[in-house]
């Protein structure tokens, strides 16, 4: 990724709080419906199965895959923005 | 050929667990019954071992049967792990799992899968091929009883070197398949690929076979010792590995612990061997037919038809193959130490304690530790003289107080009378003076008097 998008900026930038699962970089309209209808309606949702993943990007992408079928670039997007936002307030 | 025609369900229950983890299935769970392990013998050893001992042409055709059965039932099999079996599954490929909990359950089976198809091909067939073939040494015994076998019995060896490229390239399964029995036959086929001349490897040890065969009914072992010990002092291995071999070969006090000892220092000598010139090399894969055999052919094993049943179910395994030693390390200690005994006469003059090093590299507690190492004469001069020195503190303190009292005359000498310290200096020196009077010697008597002077 050469630069990241204002939404990853947006989120990485405050505590997420109650923010909806589509505040997450790389999580549109779709995958948030999708997400949101197998049960992951916030973003911490899907932090606490990043965290249950231990941060690792591979099991992660293919959970988002796999749940949402995100595709790679989401999936990457998806990923930074939830490994940024750890590093700076986790 | 009777070998595996024992009925599985009169197996104990961690027998059958050791035979499944030796070929490769996955374990039900473990509180599943004694009849689930039964059946999955059934399905993947009986069968595979039906197989293996036909004619030569199915051998391949089975094979690939074989594995593409097993993968499909691992794939099953993989569903019904227990969390900590997955775990423990993907702790042997390298992977630290998290918690596998509902939500993450799925990916790590679909990771264990992958990684199993991905080093899998070799792999599974590695392991496979080790457990059919390291007893392949096994087979040559029974073809020495019956030659008829001889050809089949060279068929496989060329489908194992031909898996040799798929054993070497996976380095996991180098990890898998390290211990015991199934290195020896893997260093085996690691040599005949370098060489590039399996043929020659092959007929030296029918050569060795026969002169076996004779040995087999004299006393063997005392010969094939002094050959392996020819072949150390050949090849220039270092002193450290025959005690080991020795002992596993002359007192074998259980096969498989023999087995153990070997592991090690053929792991070490086949460092070696690679390094030193192909003649020793090919020596060496004589030497290490013939070790085996001794140690099967050995006399005092009870009955051998046991032992040819059991070893190749017992060799190519890890922890379990651990729990079963466990109770015969004894006797190899005891051994080495006779041998210890024995080789501190020897004519060679081989020293056996180098190799204890090598066991605390391994990973165990080193047992023993080096005495202080003798002090050079130099060392022990320094140290003498050392001893007779003044110690330093005490050296400082001195110095201290003679600067002190240096300083303290140079201040009397040089002193005016400001100085506070000079009436008390004057009241001491009048002091001593009229105390000591005329004993005081003409120095001492100098300062009061210039002191009074002034």
């Amino acid at each position: 990724m050469s630069s990241t998008s204002q939404k990853h900026k947006d989120f990485v930038a405050e505590p997420m709080g109650e923010k909806p699962v589509n505040a997450l970089a790389g999580i549109g309209e779709v995958l948030g419906k999708r997400l949101e209808d197998k049960g992951f309606d916030k973003a911490y949702v899907v932090l606490g199965q990043f965290l249950v993943l231990k941060k690792d990007e591979e099991l992660f992408r293919d959970w988002l895959k796999d749940t949402c079928s995100a595709n790679i670039k989401q999936q990457g997007d998806c990923f930074g923005c939830l490994k940024e936002w750890c590093d700076a307030f986790l | 050929m009777s070998l595996f025609m024992e009925d599985p369900a009169h197996f104990s229950k961690s027998r059958l667990k050791l035979d499944l983890v030796a070929h490769n299935v996955v374990l039900p769970p473990t509180k599943s019954r004694k009849e689930i392990y039964v059946d999955l013998y059934l399905k993947h050893i009986a069968q595979k071992n039906a197989g293996d001992f036909s004619s030569d042409d199915e051998d391949q055709e089975q094979d690939l049967a074989d594995k593409e059965e097993e993968e499909d039932a691992e794939i099953l099999v993989q569903s019904c792990l227990t969390d900590d079996d997955l775990k423990a599954a993907l702790l042997k490929h390298g992977v630290k799992a998290g918690p596998i909990v509902a939500s993450t359950r799925a990916l790590y089976e679909n990771k264990l899968r992958r990684l199993e198809q991905s080093e899998g091909q070799g792999h599974v067939n590695g392991v496979e091929k080790g457990v059919l073939y390291s007893d392949s040494e096994e087979e040559e015994e029974q073809g020495e009883q019956e030659d008829g076998e001889s050809g089949s019995e060279g068929a496989k060896e060329e489908t194992a070197e031909q898996s040799n490229q798929a054993q070497q390239g996976s380095s996991q399964n180098g990890d898998f398949v390290y211990p015991q029995c199934f290195l020896l036959s893997s260093r085996m086929r690691a040599h005949a690929t370098r060489k590039g001349e399996p043929i020659p490897k092959r007929n030296s040890r029918n050569v060795i076979k026969s002169s076996q065969q004779s040995r087999h009914h004299c006393s063997q072992i005392p010969v094939g010792m002094t050959k392996a010990s020819s072949v150390d002092q050949r090849s220039g291995l270092g002193s450290g590995f025959p005690p080991g071999t020795h002992s596993a070969v002359s007192n074998g006090g259980s096969s498989i612990s023999s087995q153990r000892s070997f592991s090690i220092t053929e792991m070490v000598e086949r460092r070696k061997s690679l390094s030193s010139s192909p003649n020793t090399e090919r020596e060496l894969n004589g030497r290490n037919v013939q070790e085996h055999w001794s140690r099967s052919n050995r006399p005092d094993t009870p009955i051998v038809d046991t032992m040819k049943n059991q070893s190749p179910y017992y060799t190519p395994k890890e922890s379990p193959y651990k729990r079963k030693i466990k109770p015969s390390q004894e006797p190899v200690k005891d051994t080495i130490e006779e041998m210890f005994l024995n080789m501190e006469a020897s004519p060679t003059g081989i020293c056996a304690t180098r190799r204890r090093p090598i066991k605390g590299a391994a990973g165990r507690p080193v047992q023993y530790i080096y005495p202080d190492t003798p002090t050079s004469p130099t060392t022990l001069e320094r140290r003498e003289v050392e001893r007779r020195l003044v110690p330093i503190h005490i050296q400082i303190l001195v110095f201290f107080i003679l600067a002190c009292l240096l300083y303290i005359i140079y201040v009397c000498v040089e002193g005016n009378s400001f100085s506070p310290f000079v009436a008390l200096l004057d009241s001491l020196d009048q002091g001593s003076e009229s105390e000591e009077g005329l004993m005081l010697q003409a120095e001492t008597q100098d300062t009061p008097v210039i002191s009074g002077q002034e």
